[in-house]
C-alpha cells in the first residue's frame, strides 16, 4: 500500500533529521522523573502541579509546532519516522513515526492530559506520586500512538495501565479497590490476547519482524488471519470497550476521580479504537473485510445497550460512562463501514468523543467538588446557583447528543453516510443497521437532557450547600474541550484534514482486499 | 448593481457574531456582562436588523424578477465524497427571510418590555438572536443536509427557551419534551435523508426529485421504497410543525417566556416544517399517495387542534392548540398540491399569531401586576375578564387577530384559508368537510378567548378563584412567595409600555391587508413564487366557483362568531353546563386532550424506564457476572480476586506488567 516505507538506511538512525517524536513520548517522563526531588511532604500540590503543567504545556506546544512544521496531512505514509535497535535479542525496535491514524490522537492525548493536571489543582495527598504518574501516564498514552513497534507498542500499552490502576486505587473514591482491580484484571487479561495475536503475526511470515509496516506488508489468509484478528478485537475490544466486555467501565468512572476519569474517556478508550484501525484493519484487511459486518452489529449493540444502561444509571459519572460505550459504539460501526466515510468518520469520533467525554467528566468534577455528591436523585436545581457549570454541562450535553455545529455531529453522520454508502452490504443490512443505530440518536437526548433536568433544573434542593461557580482556571480548561469541539463543528476540515489521506490510503487497501476476496469466491463457484 | 444575493451569507452570521461575542461573555465575565442590558439588547437588535435591511432587498429584488442564486462550497470531504454547504436565495427563501426578520425584529423590541424585569435579560437577548440566526440558516439552506443541520440547531433554541426560566418544573419537563418529541421526528428525516441519498446520491432538492424519478422509471428503486422514504422525511416536519401524532411537544412548550411562544412556536420555527415540505415539492409531486398521507395527517391536526382549543382555560393554551390547528390547515395544503397556498397561509398566520401571541404576552405581563408571578394564575381566563378597558390597543389588536384568524374578508386570514379550503374542496372533498367544520370552531374558540379575556367584568381579584386554581395546580397557595414577588399588587391591570404595544400595533397592519396580496383573482403571491401557475390561476378564474365556497366559509365563521357572542359575550347560552351534562364524554374527551398525553406516558416514557432498567439489571447480574466469571476461571481460581482486592493491590499491578514483560522475553527468545 504505502510507498514510502520508513526502512531507508539513512533515515534508519537518528542521523537524518532530529527525533521530535522521541522527545514528545519522552518529555514527560523526564519531568516525572524530577518529582521525587521535589520538596515537600505530599501534602501540599503547588510544587508538583507546577512541574507538570509546564511540562505537559511544553509537550502540547513541541506537539503542535512539530506538526504544523514537519507533518504533512497530504500523504498517507509514516512520517517522522525514527528507528534505532533497542534490544536486538528481542527484535526490539525503538521505532516511532506518525500518520493520520496517530497524529490527530497524539494531540488530543496532550490536550486531555494537560487539562487532567489542571482539574487536579486540589489533590492534597501524595502529590508527588500523583502529578509523577500522570506524566507517566502522558509519556505512555504517546507511545501507544507512536510506536511502529509491535512489542515497543505493546510495552506502552501495558507501561500505561500502572498509572491509571494506581490512580484508582490510590485517589479514587469508596470502592475504589474493587474499580482498581476490576479495571487491571480485565485489561491485563486482554493484553495476553493482543501479545499472543501480535507475536503470532510476527512469526507467522517468512521472516521475524516486530516492525508494524513490514507486518502490514503481508498478508494472512484463511483461518490463521481470522484467529489473530479475533484476538486482537478481544483484546482492544476491552479498551474501547465493547458489549459484553465493557463492566469494568463505569466502575472505574464510578470511583476515579474526574481529572482520571477525562484520561479514562478521553485518551484511553481511544486506544481501543485506534488500535483496531492500525491493527485489525491495517495488518489484517482480509479478515478485516470478511468480519465487518461483525463489528456493525458490535457497535449497534453498544450503541443502543449503552444508552438504555445509562439511562437507568442513578450515578453522573456512570451515566455518562455508558454513554461512552454507546457513542464508542459508533466508532466500531465507521470501522465496521470499511469504507473511506466509515473510517474516516470512526476516526472524528474518537477525536470527538475524546474532547466531549473529557468534558462532561471535567464539569462533573466542578459541582462534585462542590456539592460532593453525584447521585442524580439527590440532586436538583444547581443551575440557580451554578449558571456557569449549567452552560458548560449544557453544552457538552449537547456537543454530545451529536447537536450539528459540534463536532460529534459530523462524526455521526460521516459513519451514516459510510453504511448508507457502502455498496459491499446487502441492502438489507444497511436498512437494518441505519434503523437501529439512528435509534440511539433518540436515545441519547433521553438520558442526556433528562440528567440535566434532574440535576440542573427544577427549584433549587436546600440541602445542597454550594458555594462559587466556575472560577478562571475552570473556565479556561472547559473552554480548551468546548472550542475544540466548535470548530471542528463548524469548520470540520480542521480535523479531517489531518487524516483523510491515511483512511482513504487505508479504505483504498481494503477495497482492493475486498475485490481479491471476490474474485477467490467467484473462482470457487 | 450587483445582486443583494451575494450578501445572503451575512443574514445568518450577523446574528450569530452577536450571540457568540455575547455568549463568550457571559461565560467569561457574567456579571458585567449581565449589567449591560441596554447596550447588549441595541447590538444584537441592529444585527437582526441588518439582516432585515439585507433580507428585504433580496425579497425586492426577487420580486423585480431576479433569478435564483446558488452558491456552495465543500465543508468536509473525504475520499471521493465531498459534503456541500452553502446558501440559497430564491422567491420562497426570500419570502421566508423577510418574514423570519420582520417578526423576529419585532419580537426584540417587545421582549425589552416583556423581559424588563427579568434577571437574565441579556442571556434572552443572546439566545433570541442564536435562534434568529438558525433560523435563517435552515430557510437559507441550499440541500437537505444542511437544512437538517438548522433543523436541529432551531429545535437547541426551542429547547432553551422552553427551558428558559429553569427553575420552573414545567420548563424543565416542557424543554425536555420538546427536544425528544422533535428527536423522534429527526430520526424518520435522518433516515429519510440518508435514504434519499443512497438513492439518488445526493442531497439537492431538484436532484433528488429529478433522479428519483429516473430510479423509478428505469426499476432502481422500487416505488414502495420511494414511498417510504418520502414518508420518513415527512416525519420531521410532523414534529417540528406539531402534526398529529407528534404535536404533543407545542402545547407544553408555552411554558416559555411569551415573546418566544410568539416567534418560535408560532410564526416561524413550527412553520419549518411546512416550508420543508414546500421545498421538498419537486419529490412529493411524483408520489400521489405520499400526498394523500400528507392531506389526511394535516386534516386530523387541524381538526384535533381546533375541538382542544374549545375548552382551554388558559390563553397561551388557547392560542397553541389554536397554533396546532392552523399549521394542520398549511400541510392539508401542502397534502393536496398546493405549496402556494400553504405558503400563502403560513404567512398571514405568522403576523396574526404573532400579534395574538403578543397580545396575549401583554395580557400576562398586565396580569401578573394583579396576581402575581404565577402562571397558573396570569394565564388563566377565569381570573380575567373586562381587560379592554384597562389595555385598549391590546384588546383591539387581538381582536383584530380574531377576526383574521376567523377568516372575515377582507382580513388575511380570509384569503388564505380560503384558498386552501377551495383546493381541498377539488382534491379530497372528505377533507374539505371536516376543514370547513373546523373553520367554524376556529371562529367559535378565537371569540371565546376574546369573550372571555377581554370583556366582561375582571375578575381577578376573585380570591376563591386564585385559591381553587392554585389547588388545581397541586400549588396550595404557597407559590404566592417567589422570590420575584413583591407582596404589593394591584387591583387591576395596566396598558403596557410602548416597546410592547408597538410591535402589536405594527403587525395589525399586515394582518388586515396582507391577505389582499393573494386575492385569487390577481395573487402576487403566487405570481412571485411560480407565476406561470399564477397567471394560468387567474385565467382560470371564475367567481361563480369563487363565491359559493367563500360565501359558506364565512357562513361557518359567522356562525361560530354568533355562538361564541351568545354564549361569552350575552350569556344566553350556558354551554358549560349544555355540553358538560349532556356529553361529559365528550367533554372529558377534549379536557383530557384526546387521552394523547396520557398515552404517550404510559406507553413511551414508562416503557423507556422500564426496559433501560431491566437492561440495567441484567448487565450487573448476567454480563458482568458471567465476564467475572471467566475472568476467574482463566485466573485458576476465585481465591485470586478475594486476594487482589483485600491485598496489597498496588503492588499487583506492578507483578501483571512484570508478569507480561516476563512472557514477552520468554515468547521473544523462542522467536
Amino acid at each position: 500500500m504505502d510507498a514510502n516505507l520508513p526502512l531507508s538506511a539513512a533515515s534508519s538512525l537518528f542521523g537524518s533529521s532530529f527525533p521530535w517524536l522521541s522527545l514528545i513520548a519522552l518529555l514527560p517522563a523526564g519531568g516525572a522523573l524530577l518529582m521525587p526531588f521535589l520538596p515537600g511532604d505530599g501534602t501540599d500540590p503547588r510544587g508538583p502541579r507546577t512541574v507538570a503543567l509546564v511540562v505537559l504545556l511544553a509537550d502540547l506546544l513541541l506537539m503542535l509546532w512539530v506538526f504544523s512544521q514537519e507533518y504533512d496531512g497530504g500523504t498517507s505514509g509514516l512520517q517522522l519516522v525514527e528507528r534505532l535497535p533497542w534490544v536486538p535479542l528481542l527484535g526490539l525496535e525503538w521505532s516511532l513515526g506518525a500518520d493520520g491514524l496517530s497524529t490527530p490522537l497524539v494531540v488530543l492525548s496532550g490536550l486531555v492530559t494537560l487539562l487532567a493536571v489542571a482539574a487536579s489543582w486540589n489533590i492534597n495527598r501524595k502529590t508527588q506520586l500523583y502529578f509523577g504518574l500522570l506524566l507517566l501516564q502522558a509519556s505512555a498514552q504517546s507511545l501507544v500512538f507512536l510506536s511502529q513497534d509491535f512489542l515497543l507498542f505493546f510495552l506502552a500499552w501495558e507501561l500505561e495501565l500502572v498509572p491509571v490502576y494506581l490512580l484508582i486505587a490510590i485517589w479514587g473514591g469508596q470502592a475504589r479497590q474493587y474499580a482498581a482491580t476490576k479495571f487491571i484484571l480485565y485489561t491485563a487479561t486482554a493484553s495476553l490476547l493482543i501479545l499472543i495475536s501480535g507475536l503470532a503475526l510476527a512469526l507467522g511470515g517468512d521472516t521475524f519482524t516486530l516492525n508494524l509496516q513490514e507486518l502490514s506488508q503481508r498478508s494472512y489468509a484463511g483461518s490463521f488471519g481470522i484467529l489473530c484478528y479475533l484476538g486482537f478485537l478481544v483484546g482492544f475490544g476491552v479498551k474501547l470497550p465493547i458489549f459484553p466486555l465493557h463492566t469494568w467501565l463505569p466502575d472505574a468512572h464510578g470511583e476515579a476521580n474526574a481529572p482520571v476519569s477525562m484520561l479514562l474517556a478521553g485518551v484511553l478508550l481511544k486506544m481501543g479504537g485506534y488500535a483496531l484501525l492500525r491493527f485489525n484493519v491495517q495488518m489484517l484487511p482480509d479478515a478485516h473485510v470478511v468480519l465487518a459486518p461483525a463489528l456493525i452489529v458490535l457497535g449497534i449493540v453498544n450503541i443502543i445497550y449503552g444508552a438504555l444502561n445509562a439511562f437507568a444509571q442513578d450515578n453522573v459519572k456512570r451515566r455518562i460512562a455508558c454513554s461512552s460505550v454507546s457513542h464508542m459504539g459508533f466508532v466500531l460501526l465507521g470501522i465496521g463501514a470499511v469504507d473511506s466515510l466509515g473510517l474516516s468518520g470512526a476516526m472524528l469520533q474518537m477525536i470527538s468523543h475524546g474532547l466531549i467525554a473529557a468534558a462532561m467528566f471535567f464539569v462533573t468534577g466542578v459541582f462534585y467538588e462542590r456539592t460532593k455528591t453525584l447521585s442524580i436523585p439527590n440532586m436538583g436545581g444547581l443551575a440557580k446557583v451554578l449558571p456557569i457549570t449549567f452552560a458548560f454541562f449544557l453544552t457538552s450535553s449537547l456537543a454530545s447528543l451529536a447537536l450539528p455545529g459540534m463536532s460529534g455531529f459530523i462524526s455521526e453522520i460521516t459513519i451514516f453516510l459510510g453504511v448508507t454508502s457502502n455498496a459491499g452490504f446487502t441492502t438489507g443490512f444497511r436498512v437494518i443497521t441505519v434503523l437501529l443505530a439512528a435509534i440511539g440518536l433518540v436515545l441519547t437526548p433521553i438520558y442526556l437532557l433528562s440528567m440535566c433536568r434532574r440535576v440542573f433544573f427544577g427549584p433549587r434542593i436546600p440541602a445542597l450547600a454550594v458555594v462559587g461557580d466556575m472560577n478562571p482556571r475552570e473556565l479556561v480548561i472547559g473552554l480548551s474541550l468546548l472550542v475544540p469541539t466548535l470548530v471542528i463543528g463548524f469548520w470540520p476540515r480542521v480535523a479531517i484534514d489531518i487524516y483523510e489521506a491515511s483512511t482513504t490510503a487505508l479504505a483504498g487497501d481494503l477495497a482492493s482486499h475486498a475485490q481479491i476476496a471476490l474474485g477467490r469466491i467467484s473462482a470457487l463457484g | 448593481m450587483s445582486s443583494a444575493a451575494e450578501l445572503a451569507w451575512l443574514i445568518p452570521v450577523l446574528p450569530l457574531a452577536g450571540a457568540a461575542l455575547v455568549g463568550l461573555g457571559l461565560i467569561s465575565f457574567n456579571r458585567t456582562i449581565n449589567r449591560l442590558r441596554k447596550p447588549v439588547a441595541l447590538l444584537l437588535i441592529s444585527l437582526v436588523g441588518a439582516s432585515a435591511v439585507i433580507s428585504f432587498v433580496i425579497l425586492g429584488q426577487q420580486l423585480a424578477g431576479a433569478p435564483a442564486t446558488e452558491v456552495l462550497f465543500n465543508w468536509a470531504s473525504t475520499g471521493d465524497f465531498n459534503l456541500q454547504m452553502g446558501y440559497r436565495v430564491d422567491a420562497l427563501g426570500a419570502v421566508m427571510l423577510a418574514l423570519v426578520t420582520t417578526i423576529a425584529l419585532l419580537v426584540m423590541v417587545y421582549s425589552d418590555g416583556y423581559m424588563a424585569h427579568d434577571k437574565s435579560y441579556v442571556r434572552f437577548f443572546t439566545y433570541l438572536a442564536l435562534f434568529s440566526s438558525s433560523m435563517l440558516g435552515l430557510v437559507l439552506s441550499p440541500n437537505l443536509l444542511e437544512i437538517y443541520v438548522f433543523w436541529e440547531l432551531v429545535g437547541m433554541c426551542s429547547y432553551l427557551l422552553v427551558g428558559f426560566w429553569y427553575d420552573r418544573e414545567g420548563a424543565a419537563n416542557a424543554a425536555q419534551k420538546a427536544f425528544i418529541v422533535n428527536r423522534v421526528g429527526d430520526f424518520g428525516l435522518l433516515l429519510g435523508i440518508l435514504g434519499l441519498f443512497w438513492a439518488t446520491g445526493s442531497f439537492g432538492f431538484e436532484e433528488i426529485g429529478a433522479r428519483l424519478g429516473e430510479g423509478l422509471a428505469s426499476g432502481t428503486i422500487t416505488h414502495a421504497a420511494a414511498v417510504i422514504l418520502c414518508l420518513l422525511v415527512f416525519m420531521g416536519p410532523m414534529a417540528k410543525s406539531a402534526q398529529f401524532p407528534l404535536h404533543v411537544w407545542l402545547p407544553d412548550a408555552m411554558e416559555g417566556p411569551t415573546p418566544i411562544s410568539a416567534l418560535i412556536h408560532a410564526a416561524t420555527m413550527v412553520a419549518a416544517g411546512v416550508f420543508l415540505v414546500a421545498r421538498l415539492q419537486p419529490i412529493y409531486l411524483q408520489f400521489p399517495d405520499v400526498q394523500t398521507v400528507i392531506a389526511v395527517v394535516g386534516t386530523i391536526t387541524c381538526f384535533l387542534g381546533a375541538t382542544i382549543a374549545l375548552t382551554q382555560q388558559d390563553l397561551k393554551k388557547g392560542l397553541a392548540y389554536s397554533t396546532v390547528s392552523q399549521l394542520g390547515y398549511m400541510v392539508l395544503a401542502m397534502g393536496c398540491g398546493a405549496p402556494i397556498a400553504g405558503m400563502f397561509h403560513l404567512v398571514t398566520h405568522a403576523f396574526f399569531k404573532a400579534m395574538l401571541f403578543l397580545g396575549s404576552g401583554s395580557v400576562i405581563h398586565a396580569m401578573e401586576e394583579v396576581v402575581g408571578h404565577e402562571p397558573v394564575l396570569a394565564q388563566d381566563m377565569r381570573l380575567m375578564g373586562g381587560l379592554r378597558k384597562h389595555m385598549p390597543i391590546t384588546a383591539i389588536t387581538f381582536l383584530i387577530g380574531c377576526v383574521a384568524i376567523s377568516g372575515i374578508p377582507p382580513l388575511a386570514g380570509f384569503w388564505s384559508k380560503d384558498e386552501i379550503l377551495g383546493v381541498a374542496f377539488a382534491s379530497f372533498p372528505l377533507l374539505w368537510v371536516v376543514g370547513f367544520l373546523t373553520a367554524g370552531m376556529t371562529a367559535f374558540y378565537m371569540f371565546r378567548l376574546y369573550f372571555l379575556t377581554f370583556e366582561g367584568t375582571f375578575r381577578g381579584n376573585d380570591y376563591a378563584m386564585r385559591q381553587q386554581l392554585l389547588a388545581a395546580a397541586g400549588k396550595g397557595g404557597v407559590s404566592m412567595e417567589g422570590d420575584e414577588d413583591h407582596g404589593h399588587h394591584a387591583s387591576h391591570p395596566h396598558e403596557s409600555g410602548w416597546q410592547m404595544a408597538s410591535p402589536l400595533v405594527v403587525l395589525a397592519v399586515p394582518s388586515v391587508l396582507i391577505g389582499l396580496l393573494g386575492t385569487p383573482w390577481n395573487s402576487r403571491f403566487a405570481a412571485l413564487l411560480d407565476p406561470r401557475e399564477a397567471a394560468e390561476a387567474a385565467e382560470h378564474f371564475s367567481w361563480g366557483e369563487f363565491l359559493p365556497l367563500a360565501g359558506a366559509s364565512v357562513a361557518i365563521s359567522l356562525t361560530g362568531i354568533t355562538v361564541a357572542v351568545l354564549a361569552y359575550a350575552l350569556h344566553r347560552l350556558d354551554l358549560a353546563t349544555l355540553v358538560a351534562a349532556r356529553f361529559p364524554a365528550v367533554n372529558a374527551f377534549l379536557a383530557h386532550k384526546w387521552y394523547l398525553d396520557d398515552l404517550n406516558e404510559r406507553l413511551f416514557v414508562r416503557g423507556t424506564r422500564k426496559l433501560a432498567r431491566q437492561v440495567l439489571e441484567v448487565d450487573a447480574k448476567v454480563v458482568d457476572g458471567v465476564v467475572n466469571l471467566t475472568g476467574l476461571l482463566t485466573l485458576g481460581s476465585g481465591e485470586g480476586l478475594k486476594y487482589f482486592e483485600t491485598g496489597r493491590a498496588q503492588f499487583y499491578a506492578l507483578i501483571v506488567f512484570g508478569g507480561v514483560i516476563a512472557l514477552v522475553v520468554l515468547f521473544s527468545a523462542f522467536g
